[in-house]
């Protein structure tokens, strides 16, 4: 796999089953990109431990004075160094090619994973891991998979290099062979605290980070009403713990350090000792000595891998836990329903509540608790995460039907719809019968002073379809992001429309408007709002109000407001003594109220 | 291959107006150099035990050398057990000084990212509210995750690291120097090679890479909203369409990745080009020269291994200038804060009364268009004034305004003769509070959420203090909300950790300590920006009645949604295109048949 021929156009089933298996399953599915990583990375190591060979035969040419050795010699080096060069950089490409692939293909998968879960992700623990894996956890799997084959080319090396002393050199190469392994392994010990330390690091610069971003989110909050010292005191203490905390862990890999240089420092005494001694003795030339000395000093370089591969380990093994577990995670209910795929019409209704939207009309359901109301919009979409008696959809179970099937037939708009960052144009692309037209929409949904706004906020557009909307729409405000949320759910055009408080922060003269808009654009068609504002109940077909999980009346809004008081209590907002005094055809206020009863107590 | 040309699609391009400013070149330097200033003496002890450290790692490279010199010409004696005796002892001080240069490199750049990243906050804190109204807070916060985020890498390895690579190279070439003269200008024939290749690639480098971590930022963001947006993305059907976004996000991040990696496959040849000219010259122009004898081998073996020393150094100068490249756009950024100017205001203004008072004020957000034309308006002590009229007509700026968030462009807003917008931000918001939409209840403690709210001089004093001196008038003003019961209820009371990560609050709850806030800091009038309007009406309906009694005995100004809301005033603005249109009573204004009436009779049914 190639860079350029990324993203996968399948990128397979993982094994999820743990953490290794993830990696491992990750490696044999880029086993011919590895390979090539292991052969470059030979080339380029043993190019590299090949120098100092170079290194002592022009310093034997010298001390001999020969000339053409010395010719030759540079002959070589020149031979190593495109090794080095060449090895260096096509390691360096396969490597970061074997990372990208890895790590795209993760991501690939989390994706999909997120697509089909859906509104089984709305549980925030699963959301929150999903998100944490893409953000964190990918760049450590795809570090450690893409090392292992680098790892084996320097741990190669360093064989090759050592049985290569032993044969050049025995008598001093037998000191480089029993010093090696203790260099190599000498550092492993202490990674695992240095690897602590650096979470605790990390852990305490995630909060400051995040008290910082609480700080600037609440920002309004604090210059307008006060209290900016509190939580500057509070920010700079938890920096200054993060500095510590983070001076603590550069203490360890400073440790680490000073062994690096230690113990390689004292295989070179070593060497030079011995190798001396021998030189004296006439057994081995200067040259070889120099080589010897050159090659435990060039030979640090492979080594390091070692101290890096039981890094990556550490830090992707608990990566790697994670992702297998989110790739693991299935939805509750089965998605291909127990019927084949139809597209039902007719009346909608819910056995378990009663509630009955006739097919081409418009619905309005009243109701006192809005946590119940949610529940019931939901239920009404079918596959809900609380499945009870299915909704029926001209006689059908929607439950039984395929996801894709019920979703297509009705659409709920939840009380929190989500505004998709990117341009207006692509917002509104959603999958749609076609019939409704953009314009018209966003006329229904009174949206011209959002598209004013989105033109002011952007950079270069002059079509308001091109300016960009961010994520969640937070340049927006609360009415602004409910109408445009509301314009893509009619452009959609489903067979059924569920709204539950679709206009709850607009303003009363704006909602009016919506209100007409509305009933114009889904003429003929059936169509639920959850409201409890009598601006749009009072455009509705039919208002069902219903009390304790269940539909108590059901009516025109005038009729109800004169015949349900418990309607009434909902609507008007009236208290109960005010539906006393409602008799006369007063209407008091809460506030007043309130008051008149506390300057009588 | 060619080469690779960048990706035409640059994620890194901004895409909305940046509605701070950055900071220009001058600021931005005139900052490091503040910041250098302030960390000089971290700043050279790092170089002072860095130079310790080098000059100890070349006595093996100069002992070894010697030990060459003396074997070549079999001389008697070799000072063999003085050579290790000084060799270990340079092994030692390398050791000792190569942790304290990795420590010190370490407490230079935590220091300086800790500064930066607070001065960062204060200033932020420091903003005009007028600012911070018009742009957000949403730049802001890239600005503290985003962009701390990139510095600290380059803060905490990066300043400390070059400057240890510079030191090291430069004394290793002082080393080769002092050795042989000769093999240093040997040396110096590796220089143009290494400055033509590095001019090319950090020419591209930094741009490449900030694209190519934006694109990488782009694939983690679309999945987070695909996450986020789990009920939308199933009601519309668009779980095929968001995979599709994520591999398009793929694609443009690896097409970055691609090029990034196509500039190193230039830059890596070159780098280890030089490497092999710095060796090869050394010893093919030093073997010459030990053959005609006018160096000896002893200095040959310690060029050689010097020279072989030096890739560390550079190779850490190389990766870590990359590095510092991507900080700066990071840092002009964060240094844009200290562009605007703090609102200094007039500490000598001080209002006599509490009647508020707008008189023909004119308004406008960019120049040429004004939102508000010639408002007048009076508000007595202790009345309710409702604004009402349709979405863009203004109501919500004439709010901000009569707050003193902005200044009029023409005319005046008084209270109790003062001029608002002349006044100390300080000063405005202990009389005049605006209470939104925006109900944060931040990360921390019950008890913190609601001390901000006392005025700075009554907090206790910086530290731990003590915690609780204040905690029967915050339980009172729970208390005063409604908010007491479930607040008791709480396991930890005050102490109770809320926020995102700790105790998730209703949003009623949330509303309840805003007001709780409004208790503490006791202002005298309120402007109202429809302070209920994102909650469920029945919750609403329990939240009015505290409202109602955080409202008594205050003057308030309602930016009424709801017309329930105007219907309880005692007068009701009516605005409409930047005028007030209708001015009145509920009463009065019924009977005078306007657009008023219409919407009412329409609500009302």
């Amino acid at each position: 796999m190639q860079i350029q021929d990324l993203p996968y156009p399948d990128p397979g089933v993982p094994d999820a089953r743990s953490g290794p298996r993830f990696l491992w399953w990750l490696w044999r599915n880029q086993l011919g990109g590895q390979l090539k990583s292991l052969a470059w990375g030979l080339l380029h190591f043993v190019s590299v431990s090949a120098l100092p060979f170079c290194v002592g035969l022009a310093v034997q040419a010298a001390v001999d004075g020969s000339g053409t050795r010395l010719a030759l010699t540079g002959a070589l080096m020149l031979l190593c160094g495109i090794g080095v060069a060449v090895g260096d950089t096509f390691l360096h490409r396969t490597a970061v090619t074997n990372w990208i692939t890895a790590a795209a293909r993760v991501q690939q998968l989390l994706a999909r994973k997120a697509a089909r879960l859906g509104s089984a992700l709305t549980r925030r623990v699963a959301a929150g891991e999903v998100v944490s894996v893409s953000t964190g956890d990918v760049e450590k799997i795809g570090w450690f998979v893409e090392a292992l084959s680098r790892f084996t080319a320097a741990a190669l090396t360093v064989v090759v290099v050592g049985a290569g002393l032993v044969v050049y050199q025995p008598a001093l190469g037998v000191v480089v062979a029993v010093g090696l392994p203790v260099v190599a392994l000498a550092v492993l010990p202490l990674l695992p605290r240095a690897t602590r330390r650096a979470d605790v690091q990390r852990e305490k610069a995630g909060r400051a980070t995040e008290l910082a971003s609480d700080t600037v989110a609440g920002l309004r909050v604090l210059r307008g009403i006060g209290g900016e010292e509190l939580f500057l005191d509070r920010y700079r203490r938890a920096s200054q713990e993060v500095r510590h905390a983070a001076v603590r862990s550069a203490r360890m890999w400073s440790l680490i350090s000073a062994v690096q240089v230690l113990l390689p420092g004292l295989l070179l005494i070593a060497v030079v000792w011995h190798g001396i001694g021998l030189a004296r003795q006439g057994r081995i030339t200067v040259g070889e000595l120099v080589t010897v000395y050159s090659a435990v000093m060039v030979l640090n370089y492979p080594l390091r891998h070692f101290e890096e591969i039981a890094m990556a380990y550490s830090f992707s093994r608990p990566s790697a836990r994670r992702a297998a577990r989110v790739l693991s995670l299935e939805r509750s209910t089965a998605t291909d329903g127990i019927r084949e795929a139809v597209a039902p019409g007719g009346d909608l209704h819910d056995p378990v509540t009663g509630l009955l939207a006739p097919a081409g009309r418009l619905t309005a359901v009243v109701c006192g608790d809005p946590d119940a109301a949610g529940r019931l919009a939901e239920r009404l979409g079918g596959h809900p995460t609380e499945p009870d008696r299915s909704v029926l959809l001209g006689g059908v179970p929607l439950d039984e039907l395929p996801l894709d099937s019920a979703r297509t037939a009705v659409l709920v708009q939840d009380k929190e719809p989500v505004l998709l960052s990117g341009t207006l144009r692509e917002l509104l692309d959603v999958p749609s019968s076609g019939a409704v037209r953009a314009a018209d929409a966003l006329a229904a949904a009174q949206c011209e002073d959002v598209l004013d706004a989105l033109v002011q906020g952007s950079l270069d557009a002059a079509d308001p379809m091109d300016a960009r909307i961010t994520e969640r729409g937070r340049s927006l405000s609360g009415g602004q992001r409910q109408r445009l949320a509301l314009a893509r759910s009619l452009i959609t055009d489903p067979e059924v429309l569920v709204l539950d408080e679709p206009t709850s922060a607009v303003d009363s003269h704006t909602e009016a408007r919506i209100a007409d808009g509305l009933r114009r654009l889904r003429s003929g068609r059936t169509t639920v709002v959850f409201t409890s504002s009598p601006l749009l109940l009072d455009r509705a077909d039919r208002v069902a109000l219903v009390h304790e999980g269940e539909v108590v009346a059901v009516g025109e809004h005038r009729e109800l407001v004169d015949a349900e008081p418990r309607y009434r209590a909902v609507v008007t907002r009236e208290t109960d003594e005010e539906l006393a005094a409602a008799d006369e055809g007063m209407l008091l206020d809460a506030l007043q109220e309130l008051e008149e009863i506390e300057e009588s107590a | 291959m060619i080469g690779v040309a960048p990706p035409a699609y640059d994620p890194a391009a901004p895409t909305t107006a940046t509605t701070l400013p950055v900071g220009a070149t001058a600021t931005v330097r005139a900052y490091v150099a503040e910041l250098f200033r302030r960390h000089r003496r971290a700043f050279l002890l790092l170089i002072a035990v860095n130079t310790v450290a080098v000059i100890a790692s070349m006595a093996g490279p100069y002992l070894l050398g010697g030990l060459v010199e003396r074997v070549s010409d079999k001389a008697a004696e070799l000072h063999l057990g003085l050579t290790a005796g000084l060799f270990v002892l340079a092994l030692a001080v390398q050791a000792v000084f190569v942790r304290q240069v990795r420590l010190r490199g370490a407490v230079l750049g935590e220091r300086m990212l800790a500064d930066l990243r607070e001065d960062f906050l204060v200033r932020s804190v420091g903003l005009p509210p007028g600012v911070l109204e018009r742009a957000g807070t949403g730049d802001l916060l890239s600005r503290i995750t985003t962009d701390i985020d990139r510095l600290a890498n380059a803060m905490r390895e990066a300043v400390p690291q070059l400057a240890i690579g510079v030191v090291w190279a430069l004394l290793l070439l002082g080393g080769l120097v002092v050795t042989a003269p000769p093999l240093a200008a040997a040396v110096l024939l590796a220089v143009p090679v290494l400055v033509i290749g590095c001019r090319w690639y950090f020419r591209r480098a930094p741009s490449g890479y900030r694209s190519e971590s934006a694109g990488y930022a782009a694939v983690a963001a679309a999945l987070a909203e695909t996450v986020d947006a789990g009920h939308t993305v199933e009601a519309h059907r668009l779980g095929a369409r968001r995979v599709e976004l994520s591999e398009r996000r793929i694609k443009e991040w690896t097409a970055w990745e691609r090029y990034t990696l196509w500039l190193r496959s230039v830059l890596f040849p070159v780098i280890n080009a030089v490497h092999l000219l710095v060796l090869g010259s050394v010893l093919m122009v030093g073997g010459v020269f030990v053959l005609r004898g006018w160096i000896g081998v002893g200095q040959l073996t310690t060029g050689a291994l010097i020279a072989q020393m030096l890739v560390d150094p550079v190779n850490l100068i190389l990766r870590w200038y990359d590095e510092v490249q991507v900080a700066q756009v990071s840092l002009a950024r964060l240094v844009g804060v200290r562009d605007i100017e703090p609102d200094a205001g007039d500490a000598s203004l001080n209002p006599d009364g509490r009647a508020v008072h707008a008189d023909r004020v004119h308004f406008g957000y960019r120049e040429g268009v004004d939102v508000l034309r010639s408002v007048s308006l009076e508000v007595a002590p202790g009345t309710r004034l409702a604004l009402v009229g349709p979405s863009g007509a203004g109501k919500s700026t004439l709010g901000r305004l009569l707050a003193g968030i902005y200044a009029p462009r023409d005319g005046r807003i008084t209270l109790g003769g003062a001029e608002l917008s002349r006044m100390p931000a300080e000063r405005v918001r202990s009389h005049v509070a605006l209470v939104n939409q925006e109900h944060h209840v931040f990360v921390g403690s019950l008890r913190d959420n609601l001390l901000l709210a006392l005025p700075h001089s009554r907090l206790p004093t910086t530290g731990e203090g003590p915690a609780g001196s204040h905690d029967a008038e915050l339980w009172a003003a729970l208390g005063a909300v409604d908010a007491d019961g479930w607040a008791r209820a709480l396991d930890d009371g005050l102490d109770t950790e809320v926020g995102s990560g700790g105790l998730a609050l209703t949003p009623a709850q949330a509303q309840q300590i805003a007001l709780a806030r409004l208790v503490l800091a006791d202002p005298h009038t309120l402007v109202l920006d429809e302070a209920t309007s994102l909650l469920d009406p029945r919750a609403a309906r329990h939240l009015e009645r505290s409202l109602g009694r955080v409202l008594d005995g205050r003057t308030v100004v309602a930016i009424a949604h709801r017309l329930h809301t105007a219907h309880d005033a005692d007068v009701i603005a009516v605005v409409e295109n930047g005028r007030i249109s209708e001015l009145g009573s509920h009463d009065d204004l019924v009977a005078a048949e306007g657009p008023y009436a219409a919407l009412w009779r329409s609500w009302h049914g």
